[in-house]
C-alpha cells in the first residue's frame, strides 16, 4: 500500500527547539550561509571552542574528502578548516559513513581538555586531526542523504555530559539549514509539467519508454519527449542521471 | 518527567557496550522506563520498487497489536511527516485525539492497544537510517526535550551493533564496487567512463552494475538506481 497523505501528518514542524538557547528567538531555517555561520558561532561559544567549521562528506566512494562549506574565518578559509579538508579527514569520513558518534581528539599537551572528553559515555577518541588543537566532530546527516560534519577546535572547549547530546541536535539543524541552503543555490528546482513527472516516476519505477507508453496511453514518441524533455530541465546527461536528480530534488518519492 | 533529571543512559558505564541482541532489547527497554513511555517498536524500512517494507529489528509490542496494526501502518506512521528528523522538536501523534487524516479506524485501534501517544523517531546510524516509535498508554507523560535526547542515545548506541541491524534490515547489500559503480551511473556516467574512471574493463563495469540491479530485483539501471537513493546507499 502506497502511503497516503495524512493532513494530520503534513504539519511538518521546522521549529528549532533549541532556538532559544541560540539566542535567535524565531527559530527560522538559516535562510544565508552567514546566517548560518552566526548560528553556528553561538554553539562553539556556548562550548568555548575558539574555532568551528562545517563540512560536507563528498559522496564519491573514490574521494573519501571533506569539503569545506564554511569555517570560523569566513569567508575566507582557515589553515584548520584545509587541515581538516586534506588528507587528515579520511578516517572521520570512513567513521561518518558507519556511526554518528561524535569523535575527539588532542595531543598529549593538553591533557585537560582530554580528561573532559575522555568522561563522555558514547563519544569516542580519535588521531589529532588538527596538529595542536583539541576539539570534538560532530557526524551530521541530512534528509535528502547528505552527511556532513560539524567540527569544534580549541583547548577550552567544556561540555557537559547530558549537553552534548542538545548540541549534536543544535549541529544536525544546522547542517540541515545549510544542506536545504546549498541545494537551492546550486539547482533551483526546474518547473516540470505533469505528464513529465509521471514518465520520470516511472522510469525510476523500472518501466522502460514501451511500458510508460501503454500505462499512460501515449505513443512511445510522445513518452520519449517527455523523458527528454526532464532529461534537459534537470541538466542532466541521460535517465539515470535524472532519475537520481529528481530523487534528490524531492521532485518524485 | 523532568528533563535535567535522571541520566537517560541505561549502559552508564564504558565497559557495557551493546553487543548481542539481548543487549539491544535492555538498552530499549531501559531507555522507555526512564522516559516513561511503555513501548518502543524500532523498524527499518526498504523501499522497494512498489511499495515501502518493514522490517522489525526490535520491538516490545504485543504480537498481536503488531498484526492487528499491520505493516503498512506501521510504516505509515514512521514515515509520516511527523517523523522528527534529528535535530528538530517532535511532535507527538495523539491517537485519543482521534487526528484528521489518521483514519478515526486507524487512530481508534492504536488507542485501544495502549499506542494513546506516539512519537516518531528518525535515526541516523551512520548511512543507515532506522526508525523509532515510542508510544504511551496516556497521553502528555513524555516530555519532547527527553525525547528527543533518547533519541540522539539511541543513534549512538546502534552505531555499536552494525552487524545486528545488518542482518535484520539487510539495507546494503551491495558490495563496494558495486556501489561505486552505481553511483557514477546515478551520475550519468555511460558504462565506458565509468571503466575510465576506476580503471577495469568495460564488461567488469556492466557485470557489477548487473549484480546491483539482480540484488535490488530492479528490472533496470533507472530503478536500481532509484532504490539505492531512496534507501539512502548511495
Amino acid at each position: 500500500m502506497k502511503k497516503k497523505p495524512l493532513s494530520a501528518f503534513t504539519q511538518r514542524d521546522h521549529r528549532n527547539l533549541f532556538g532559544a538557547n541560540a539566542r535567535d528567538g524565531a527559530g527560522d531555517p538559516a535562510a544565508s550561509i552567514p546566517e548560518a555561520v552566526q548560528r553556528c558561532r553561538w554553539i562553539a561559544i556556548d562550548i568555548g571552542a575558539a574555532e568551528f567549521g562545517l563540512f560536507f562528506v563528498s559522496p564519491s566512494l573514490e574521494r573519501a574528502r571533506l569539503l569545506s562549506s564554511f569555517d570560523s574565518s569566513f569567508p575566507r578559509v582557515s589553515t584548520a578548516a584545509k587541515f581538516i579538508s586534506g588528507q587528515n579527514g579520511e578516517a572521520l569520513v570512513k567513521h561518518t559513513r558507519v556511526s554518528t558518534t561524535p569523535c575527539w581528539w588532542a595531543d598529549a599537551d593538553t591533557s585537560a581538555a582530554a580528561a573532559r572528553f575522555a568522561a563522555h559515555e558514547f563519544v569516542q577518541r580519535i588521531d589529532e586531526l588538527v596538529p595542536g588543537s583539541p576539539g570534538i566532530a560532530f557526524p551530521v546527516f541530512a534528509d535528502r542523504g547528505q552527511c556532513g560534519l560539524v567540527v569544534f577546535l580549541g583547548h577550552d572547549i567544556a561540555i557537559e555530559a547530558e549537553q552534548i547530546l542538545d548540541i549534536h541536535a543544535r549541529c544536525f539543524w544546522l547542517f540541515n539549514a545549510v544542506s536545504r541552503l546549498s541545494v537551492s543555490h546550486a539547482e533551483k528546482a526546474p518547473t516540470m509539467s505533469k505528464r513529465e513527472l509521471e514518465c520520470l516516476k516511472l522510469t525510476a519505477k523500472g518501466h522502460t519508454s514501451d511500458s510508460i507508453a501503454t500505462s499512460l496511453r501515449i505513443s512511445v514518441h510522445t513518452a520519449n519527449q517527455y523523458l527528454t524533455n526532464s532529461t534537459q530541465k534537470l541538466n542532466a546527461v541521460n535517465r539515470m542521471h535524472a532519475v537520481a536528480k529528481a530523487i534528490k530534488l524531492g521532485l518524485i518519492d | 518527567m523532568s528533563s535535567a533529571a535522571v541520566p537517560i543512559d541505561p549502559s552508564a558505564s564504558r565497559a557495557r557496550r551493546l553487543a548481542t541482541r539481548a543487549d539491544l532489547t535492555g538498552y530499549l527497554t531501559a531507555l522507555c522506563q526512564a522516559l516513561g513511555a511503555d513501548s518502543y517498536m524500532l523498524v527499518a524500512i526498504l523501499h522497494d520498487q512498489r511499495r515501502s517494507d518493514v522490517r522489525i529489528v526490535a520491538s516490545n509490542w504485543i504480537y498481536d497489536a503488531t498484526l492487528l496494526v499491520g505493516h503498512h501502518r506501521i510504516a505509515m506512521l514512521a514515515e509520516s511527516a511527523q517523523a522528527a528528523a534529528l535535530g528538530f522538536r517532535p511532535e507527538p501523534l495523539v491517537t485519543r485525539a482521534a487526528p484528521a487524516g489518521l483514519g478515526g479506524e486507524d487512530a481508534r485501534i492504536l488507542d485501544i492497544l495502549g499506542h494513546s501517544e506516539i512519537y516518531a523517531l528518525r535515526l541516523n546510524v551512520g548511512r543507515q537510517r532506522y526508525f523509532l516509535l515510542l508510544s504511551s498508554e496516556e497521553p502528555g507523560i513524555l516530555d519532547p526535550h527527553d525525547v528527543m535526547r533518547a533519541q540522539m542515545r539511541c543513534c549512538y548506541a546502534l552505531g555499536q551493533v552494525p552487524e545486528l541491524l545488518a542482518a535484520t534490515a539487510q539495507q546494503d547489500p551491495l558490495s563496494d564496487r558495486e556501489r561505486e559503480c552505481l553511483y557514477w551511473v546515478s551520475e550519468g556516467k555511460t558504462s565506458d567512463e565509468i571503466a575510465l574512471i576506476l580503471g577495469v574493463s568495460g564488461n567488469t563495469v556492466n557485470t557489477y552494475v548487473n549484480h546491483a540491479i539482480q540484488k535490488f530485483s530492479a528490472s533496470n539501471r533507472a530503478e536500481a538506481v532509484a532504490t539505492a537513493i531512496r534507501n539512502g546507499i548511495i
